[in-house]
C-alpha cells in the first residue's frame, strides 16, 4: 500500500486554528467592552452596594399639639428588629432561630417577610417591632453567627390620648403598593410610612421627615469592616391644631359610647375647637403593622368607625332647620317679627295633615316663640308661602351642601334637593307637601354636623368663617368651597339670635343648654329617621333602632359669638335631652376656662410694658 | 556554541509572552495575598512558578521524542494514578482527586492533559493515508474516554470536559472524512443532554443558572454574577491593583484560582485584561508557528494539542468570570494558583519549547549521533528512530 503523507497537507488543516483563536479572542473582548465600558455603571452602582451596607433610620415623624401646645400626638423610639435581606443564606434558618432562641412567632415573621418582598434589595426588612433589652442583646450577641439581622432604633408613633380626636389626627401605615402608583407619593419607596388619614395623611409631607442613613462598609458575610459615614435623620416639622384638648376631652366623654358627632369652631377665626366623632378607633393600633384581620374588623364594622360624622356623616336637619326657614321668611319679607301663627297641633295642607310635636298646639305664636318651642305649624304655614328653590337657595346662602375645604378631605357635602332632582331620582315631580316637610327639616335634605355648625355661625356673626384644623392662617377658600358672605339685614340675623337665645334661656326647647352667666343660644333638633305614621305601626323595642337623631346647635356669648357647636347624637331621642345636655357641658368647660384666663387689669400692665421692650 | 545555538533556535516572542503572563500571574498573588493578609499564598505560588521553571528548563533539553517513545507507559502509570486517587486520594472542594503528601497536595489529574496528549500524538503519527478511519477514531474514543471517565468519577467534571475539544481539535487535523468532521461534534452535541443524567444537581443548577440568570440570584448563580460586577466595575483602567474591593472582600469566590480574571478585570480594568488576553493569543500563535514549523508528524500532533488545551483552558476560563458559560473550575494558565496545574503548564510549554528547538531535525544538536530524515518526508513512524 502506497503511502504518501505530507507535513503540509496537516499544516493545511492548522489553519484554521489561527482563524478560530481569533474569533474566538474578538467574542473575549467584545463581552469585556460590554461589562466595562457599556454597562460600567450599572456594575460599578451594583459593586458599590455589594460592599456598602445601609441601615437607614427613619426620621421621626413632626410632633401634633393642640392649641393650647399640649403634644397630642408623640414619639416614642423603639428597638427593632432588621434583617438585610442582601446577606441573608437561607431564610428559613433565620426564621427558625428567632423562633427557637427568641419565642417569636414564626408564622408573623414568615408573614412579614413575604409582605416585604417588594422591597428595594438594600432596603431592610423590620421583622419585629419593639423588642425587650433582653432580646436586644441576645440578638448583638449573636451578631457573628446571624450578621443577616440587626438592631435599628426607630421612632414610633404614640397617639397620646388613644382613640381622642381620632378623626382628627388620622393615623400612619405603610404605603401600599397601590399608593405607590400615585403622584402623591412619588417620593415614597415600598416599607415608607406614610400618613394614611386625618391630619397625618393631608399633612404627610409637613410631619415626614427626611430619613437618616449609617453607611457601612461590610464584607461578603455582611461582617462589618468600617463604619463610613451618618446621616442623621430630620425629624419633620411640628404642627398646632386648632383642636382645644380640653373641650375635645369633655366632648368626647359626653359622647361616650353613643354614636354621633360634635363639632365645635370660634366663628370669628373658623378654628375648629372639637371635633369628635363616633363611633371611634384607637390610632395606635395602626402603627404597629396592623394585621390584614384587624383592617378587615375594623372595616366590617357596621358603623364606619373610620367615619368622620362630622363632615362625612349626612342628616336630615330637623327643626334645627327652623333657624334658616325664618330667616328666610324674614328676609324675603313674608313674614316680620310680628307675625303670628295659630298653632292647634296640626295643620291640614294639601289634602295632607301635618302634625305639631305637641298636640294641643302652641296657640297663637311669633316667629321668635315658634323657634323658642320649635312650633311645626309656624314652618308649616311659612312653607306653604316658599317655594322650593327659594328654600334651598337660602340653605345654600348658608352653606348647606357646599364643601368647606377643611384640612382633612373626603368631604361629604350633602343633598339639597330640587324638582330636577327629584324628577332623575325618583321618576316623580316634587310634590308641594314635600315642601311642608322640608320647612321643618324633614324630607331628602341631608347635611353634615360641621355644614350645620357653620350655618350657625354665620347667623351668629353674619359672616363665613372658613373652618380649619391647622393653627396659623386659614386655608383659602378655593373655587369649591367658596361661599360668599351673605348679605342678611343685621336685623333679621338679630331676630333669629334673639329667638335662639330665648330657646336656651327662656324655657324654650334648649333649655337643658343653659349656663348662668353664659348667654347661650341654640337650637335643638328632633330629627325623625322614620315617618310618624310608620312609628305608629311599630311597637317600642322595634322602633329602637329608629330613634330620631338628636340635634343641638348653637353658639355663646350671645353678644359677639366666641363659639359655634353643633352635636348630633343618633338614636339620641329628642334634641332636648339627647344633645343641648352634652352642648352644654362643652359649653361650660369653654366658659370656666376662659372666664378664669381673662387677664385682670395687672397683667394687661404687664403686657403693655412687655410689648414695648420688644 | 552550544549555548550559542540554543540561543539562536529560541522563540523569545514566545518567551516574553509567557514571562508576562507569570509576571501579571505574581503580581496578583501578591496583591489577593496582602489582601488576605496572608503571604504564605504567594510564597508557595512563587515556588510552585520556580519549579515549574526549572522544570520546563529541563523539558526543553530532553528531546520531544522520548516522551514520544514512552507515552504508552506514561499514560499507563497515569491512569494508574487517576485509579488511585479514585481510591485513596483526599477531597477538597468537592472533588476526590487529590494526593496530600505532608503539606503538598498533587492532583495527577492535571498531568494527566500532558500524558494524553503525548499518547494521541504517538498514536496518531503511526497512522497513515490521509483521512482517519472509524477504526482509529474507536481507539481514539477508548483513549480519550479512560482518563475522562476517571476524572469525572472523582467530581471534576470541568477537568474531564476540556479532553473533549482537546481531542477534536487533534483528530481534525489528523484528518477527518467529511461525514465525521460534521458527524463527531454532532454525536457529541446528541450525547450532551444524555449526560445531563449523570450530573449532579449543583452542576444541573449551574448550568440552568447560566441560561437563565434570573432564576436564582442569590445562590447559584450569585458567583457568576459577582464575577460579571467585579469585571464590570473595573471600567477601563482598573480600579488599581489592591482595590479591587468587590474581589479582595469575598464578593467573588475562588479569586486565586478559578476567577483570578475577575480580580484582573476589576484592578487593572479593560486595557489590563486586554493586554492579558493580547499576550495569551500570542502565545497561541505562536504554538501554531511552531507546529507548523516542527520537524515531524508527531511534533505537529503534540503542539496542537498543547495549543488547543491552553486555548480552551483560557477561553473557557474567561468566559466563565464573565458569566458566558457555568463556572465549571477550569483554572487560567499560568496565573492561578495551584500547584499541579502550574507545573503541568510549564511541562507542556517546555514541550512546545522543545518542538521548536529541533525544528530542523537534521541539524538537531540534541540527536546529532542519528541519522534522522528530512522533515516533510513521507517515513513510517518507526524510521524515526533507529533503535
Amino acid at each position: 500500500m502506497p503511502i504518501y503523507q505530507d507535513n503540509q497537507e496537516l499544516i493545511q488543516r492548522m489553519r484554521w486554528f489561527r482563524i478560530i483563536f481569533v474569533l474566538a479572542f474578538i467574542g473575549l473582548f467584545a463581552k469585556l467592552w460590554s461589562l466595562t465600558i457599556v454597562d460600567f455603571q450599572f456594575y460599578k452602582d451594583l459593586a458599590e452596594r455589594n460592599r456598602v451596607r445601609t441601615i437607614s433610620e427613619l426620621a421621626p415623624r413632626g410632633l401634633i399639639y393642640d392649641r393650647d401646645g399640649r403634644v397630642l400626638v408623640d414619639n416614642i423610639y423603639g428597638f427593632n428588629l432588621v434583617l438585610f435581606r442582601d446577606v441573608i443564606q437561607d431564610s428559613n434558618e433565620t426564621l427558625d432561630f428567632l423562633a427557637d432562641d427568641l419565642k417569636f412567632d414564626r408564622d408573623t415573621l414568615q408573614e412579614r417577610l413575604e409582605d416585604s418582598s417588594s422591597y428595594g434589595s438594600d432596603r431592610t426588612i423590620v421583622l419585629k417591632e419593639n423588642l425587650t433589652m433582653k432580646e436586644t442583646s441576645y440578638l448583638l450577641a449573636r451578631q457573628l453567627e446571624h450578621p443577616e439581622l440587626g438592631i435599628s432604633k426607630n421612632p414610633r408613633r404614640l397617639y397620646r390620648y388613644g382613640s381622642l380626636a381620632a378623626h382628627v389626627t388620622g393615623y400612619i401605615g405603610e404605603v401600599s403598593k397601590k399608593q405607590l402608583e400615585q403622584d402623591e407619593f412619588k417620593d415614597n419607596e415600598a416599607g415608607d410610612i406614610v400618613g394614611q388619614f386625618g391630619i397625618e395623611r393631608s399633612y404627610d409631607k409637613v410631619l415626614e421627615g427626611d430619613n437618616g442613613s449609617r453607611r457601612f462598609m461590610v464584607n461578603s458575610r455582611g461582617r462589618v469592616l468600617q463604619n463610613l459615614d451618618y446621616v442623621e435623620p430630620g425629624r419633620g416639622e411640628e404642627l398646632t391644631l386648632t383642636i382645644d384638648l380640653d373641650l375635645q376631652v369633655e366632648a368626647e366623654s359626653q359622647l361616650g359610647d353613643k354614636t354621633g358627632a360634635v363639632i365645635a369652631f370660634d366663628p370669628n377665626t373658623g378654628e375648629i375647637l372639637v371635633m369628635a366623632s363616633r363611633p371611634t378607633f384607637d390610632p395606635n393600633q395602626f402603627v404597629q403593622h396592623i394585621t390584614q384581620q384587624e383592617w378587615e374588623q375594623l372595616l366590617a364594622n357596621h358603623d364606619a368607625p373610620l367615619q368622620n360624622q362630622t363632615i362625612q356623616g349626612i342628616f336630615a336637619p330637623g327643626s334645627t332647620f327652623k333657624i334658616i326657614m325664618g330667616l328666610a321668611g324674614l328676609e324675603k319679607g313674608i313674614i316680620d317679627a310680628k307675625t303670628s301663627v295659630d298653632c292647634v297641633g296640626s295643620v291640614d295642607l294639601y289634602g295632607n295633615r301635618f302634625h305639631c310635636w305637641k298636640s294641643d298646639g302652641h296657640g297663637h305664636v311669633t316667629l321668635r316663640e315658634a323657634i323658642q318651642h320649635s312650633c311645626n305649624v309656624y314652618f308649616y304655614s311659612l312653607g306653604q308661602k316658599l317655594s322650593l328653590e327659594e328654600i334651598t337657595s337660602f340653605a345654600r346662602r348658608l352653606g348647606l351642601g357646599n364643601a368647606m375645604g377643611i384640612e382633612l378631605g373626603g368631604e361629604v357635602l350633602g343633598l339639597i334637593p330640587s324638582e330636577e332632582w327629584k324628577r332623575k331620582t325618583w321618576g316623580e315631580p316634587w310634590y308641594v307637601g314635600e315642601t311642608i316637610s322640608l320647612a321643618i327639616g324633614q324630607g331628602p335634605l341631608l347635611v353634615t354636623p360641621a355644614q350645620m355648625a357653620r350655618a350657625v355661625g354665620i347667623i351668629a356673626t353674619g359672616n363665613v368663617p372658613q373652618l380649619h384644623l391647622v393653627k396659623g392662617e386659614a386655608p383659602k377658600a378655593t373655587e369649591k368651597t367658596l361661599l360668599p358672605t351673605p348679605d342678611f339685614s343685621a336685623e333679621n340675623l338679630e331676630v333669629i339670635r334673639d329667638a335662639m337665645w330665648s330657646a336656651v334661656n327662656e324655657g324654650g326647647t334648649g333649655q337643658a343648654a343653659q349656663i348662668v352667666d353664659f348667654e347661650v343660644a341654640g337650637k335643638t333638633g328632633t330629627a325623625q329617621t322614620i315617618s310618624l305614621a310608620t312609628r305608629e305601626k311599630l311597637s317600642d323595642k322595634d322602633a329602637e333602632p329608629f330613634q330620631p337623631n338628636a340635634w343641638f346647635v348653637g353658639f355663646a356669648p350671645r353678644k359677639d359669638p366666641e363659639i359655634v357647636v353643633a352635636v348630633i347624637v343618633q338614636r339620641g331621642g329628642s334634641g332636648d335631652s339627647g344633645a343641648a345636655p352634652i352642648a352644654r357641658e362643652i359649653l361650660r368647660v369653654y366658659y370656666e376656662k376662659h372666664k378664669k384666663s381673662k387677664p385682670d387689669s395687672m397683667e394687661l400692665v404687664f403686657q403693655i410694658k412687655r410689648k414695648q421692650r420688644s | 556554541m552550544l549555548i550559542q545555538r540554543f540561543l539562536n533556535q529560541f522563540d523569545y516572542l514566545l518567551f516574553l509572552a509567557v514571562t508576562g503572563l507569570i509576571m501579571v500571574g505574581i503580581v496578583e498573588i501578591y496583591h489577593i495575598s496582602a489582601g488576605a493578609g496572608d503571604f504564605s499564598l504567594f510564597m508557595r505560588h512563587l515556588i510552585w512558578v520556580g519549579m515549574g521553571v526549572l522544570l520546563c528548563l529541563l523539558i526543553i533539553f530532553v528531546d520531544y521524542r522520548h516522551w514520544i517513545d514512552h507515552a504508552f507507559l506514561l499514560y499507563i502509570l497515569t491512569a494508574g494514578l487517576l485509579l488511585c486517587v479514585l481510591l485513596f486520594g483526599r477531597e477538597i472542594n468537592g472533588s476526590k482527586s487529590w494526593f496530600t503528601i505532608g503539606a503538598i497536595s498533587f492532583q495527577p489529574s492535571e498531568i494527566s492533559k500532558v500524558t494524553f496528549i503525548l499518547v494521541l500524538a504517538r498514536y496518531l503519527s503511526g497512522i497513515s493515508g490521509r483521512y482517519l478511519r472509524l477504526r482509529h477514531l474507536s481507539i481514539i474514543g477508548l483513549l480519550t474516554l479512560c482518563p475522562m471517565v476517571l476524572i469525572t468519577l472523582q467530581g471534576d467534571l470541568g477537568t474531564a470536559l476540556i479532553y473533549l475539544p482537546v481531542v477534536l481539535c487533534i483528530v481534525m487535523v489528523a484528518g477527518l472524512k467529511k461525514q465525521f468532521l460534521i458527524g463527531i461534534p454532532v454525536l457529541m452535541l446528541l450525547m450532551s443532554p444524555l449526560s445531563w443524567f449523570f450530573l449532579e444537581d449543583y452542576q444541573k443548577e449551574r448550568i440552568l443558572v447560566t441560561i437563565d440568570p434570573g432564576r436564582d440570584p442569590q445562590g447559584i448563580g450569585y458567583q457568576s454574577r459577582q464575577s460579571q460586577i467585579a469585571i464590570g466595575s473595573g471600567g477601563l483602567l482598573g480600579k488599581g491593583l489592591g482595590q479591587g474591593l468587590q474581589s479582595q472582600l469575598g464578593f467573588v469566590p475562588e479569586i486565586r484560582t478559578d476567577f483570578i480574571f475577575s480580580i484582573l478585570a476589576e484592578e487593572t480594568g479593560l486595557a489590563g485584561s486586554i493586554v492579558v488576553l493580547m499576550l495569551y493569543l500570542l502565545v497561541l500563535v505562536r504554538f501554531i508557528r511552531i507546529a507548523e514549523s516542527a520537524g515531524d508528524r508527531v511534533g505537529i500532533f503534540l503542539i496542537v494539542g498543547i495549543a488547543s488545551l491552553f486555548f480552551f483552558h483560557v477561553a473557557v476560563n474567561v468566559s466563565m468570570t464573565m458569566g458566558i458559560v457555568p463556572p465549571i473550575g477550569i483554572p487560567l494558565p499560568w496565573l492561578s494558583y495551584g500547584g499541579s496545574f502550574t507545573i503541568t503548564n510549564f511541562v507542556a510549554l517546555g514541550m512546545a519549547f522543545s518542538v521548536h528547538q529541533r525544528r530542523f531535525a537534521c541539524s538537531s544538536f540534541f540527536r546529532s549521533n542519528q541519522h534522522l530524515p528530512r522533515p516533510h518526508l513521507p517515513a513510517p513512524l518507526h524510521n524515526y528512530y533507529n533503535n
